[in-house]
């Protein structure tokens, strides 16, 4: 496999560790050869950056993609806004090569240039693909089977598909084929593929991002959801904290949200505190009391 | 200045189909936000009104509309094209300021939680590549201050 870089982005670093925690945990016992590199930035976000100032956007991700593609390395991010808005940048500079020469032209000035050879993913078709739900299994200790799980996909990890090519953007497959390996029912809901409208909370419209994030959760309560299940650190912020201050207000909906890496963690045998889980604002307890009540499957070991 | 960022060909195709509202997810949950509406008047060249409306904000770029048009068009690009227009003029939600501002301050929109990380035995983070990335945009903003003076003194 090729080495590949992860990039992390601010969200992650800036509010969530233990999201990077976990990934990590994830991707060494893998073995997978990840790297952390210096130099980069925020990827940067669209909805802000690309508003304000188009060229700022793409000189920006065309200078982050460059420091990957002059180590000739890959790139997986745990974010899918990064892995977009990289991606959405790349794509934009492959077609247009005056654009490209404007920014290498830029670039040069300070030694880098961008090529737009680095692959870039994110980690839910990177281990779709790459690691593959076979050596997945192989890893497990004990899965999932009896547990109600409802995927959010997350906008970012299919759209813009011109630029992402990895999945169907209106009806993607890989995340679902991932958590029916684990032998969880992924389910299947209305709202599905709705976005999160964390974006909301980024302009000043917090009571109408928790009105998204309370349409999706009050249909997993009433479908009987055990968890949420997701890939983003925003989709995490929103409905993990926000589902948190709406209760703190009095509606309760108890649906613990987990990130990828959390879930996979769990099967592999680390515990929740190992996983950083403790940190969410929703308690996991509940989603990990009634797994570890279940009956163990025959052949796998019930006690981690 | 809308022609710059718009491709009026699919933009008219647009106002004549309306077809993605039921999908759109703000269009479903936010009274009020309708880009058909602002398409229309972009068409008309009344677009100005919306320009102060907080509902250019609210598309969430989610992409929906952009992955079921039959154009691969999307109401976004009207949402995004009149979001850059009221930026340029200094229209935006305080907090769109605050990250741009903390953005060209120190390259990313906040700074690893180090408490948290040593408490999780995580590494270091990596250096940032906050000095060149500034080197660059300053760079930009010369270059693009050139052309300007440039195109003027040429016209
Ligand atoms: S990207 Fe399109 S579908 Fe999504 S919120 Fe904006 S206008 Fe609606
Ligand atoms: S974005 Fe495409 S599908 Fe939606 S109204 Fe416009 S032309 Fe129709």
């Amino acid at each position: 496999m090729k080495e590949f870089a992860v990039f992390w982005g601010c969200t992650i670093q800036t509010r969530f560790p233990f999201i990077e925690k976990s990934t990590r945990i994830v991707l060494d016992s893998f073995k997978l050869p990840y790297r952390d590199i210096d130099g980069f930035t925020c990827c940067p976000e669209k909805s802000l950056v690309n508003n304000i100032d188009h060229g700022a956007f793409v000189m920006t991700a065309a200078r982050n993609v460059a420091l990957v593609d002059e180590k000739n390395y890959d790139l997986v991010s745990p974010c899918t806004g990064c892995v977009s808005n990289l991606a959405t940048v790349q794509s934009e500079l492959k077609v247009n090569p005056r654009e490209k020469d404007e920014v290498n032209s830029l670039l040069k000035e300070v030694g880098r240039e961008f090529k737009g050879t680095a692959k870039l993913q994110h980690l839910i078709p990177f281990f779709h693909d790459a690691v593959g739900v076979h050596a997945i299994k192989q890893k497990m200790k004990r899965d999932f089977t009896g547990m109600k799980i409802a995927l959010h996909y997350g906008c970012h990890m299919i759209r813009p598909s011109h630029a992402l090519k990895n999945d169907d953007p209106l009806n993607p497959k890989k995340f679902d084929n991932l958590i029916r390996a684990m032998g969880a029912e992924s389910l299947q809901y209305m709202t599905k593929m709705m976005c999160c409208g964390q974006g909301l909370d980024r302009v000043d419209e917090h009571d109408m991002a928790l009105h998204f994030a309370r349409v999706k959760l009050r249909e997993l309560k009433a479908l009987g959801a055990d968890a949420m299940v997701l890939c983003c650190p925003s989709c995490f912020l929103q409905f993990d904290n926000n589902q948190f201050l709406m209760e703190k207000e009095g509606e309760k909906f108890g649906i613990p949200v987990i990130y990828y890496t959390e879930l996979l963690g769990l099967s592999m045998g680390f515990t929740a505190e190992e996983l950083g889980m403790t940190s969410h604002r929703v308690d996991c307890a509940p989603f990990i009391k009634k797994w570890e009540g279940l009956p163990a499957p025959r052949g796998l070991c019930k006690h981690l | 200045m809308l022609d710059a960022t718009l491709n009026f060909k699919l933009l008219e195709m647009c106002g004549r189909c309306g077809a993605c509202f039921s999908i759109c997810p703000s269009c479903v949950n936010i009274p009020g936000y309708d880009p058909r509406a602002v398409i229309k008047d972009i068409l008309a060249g009344n677009h100005e009104k919306w320009l102060t409306s907080r509902h250019i904000w609210e598309c969430l770029e989610c992409h929906h509309c952009l992955e079921i048009c039959f154009q691969h068009y999307g109401f976004e690009n009207a949402m995004t094209s009149m979001r850059t227009l009221a930026a340029k003029k200094g229209i935006h939600p305080a907090q769109v300021k605050r990250g741009w501002d903390m953005l060209v301050k120190t390259s990313r929109l906040g700074e690893p939680a180090m408490p948290a990380r040593k408490k999780l035995g995580l590494p270091e983070p990596k250096a940032t590549g906050s000095e060149e990335f500034r080197k660059l945009y300053e760079l930009l903003k010369k270059r693009r201050l050139e052309e300007h003076q440039a195109d003027k003194s040429g016209e």
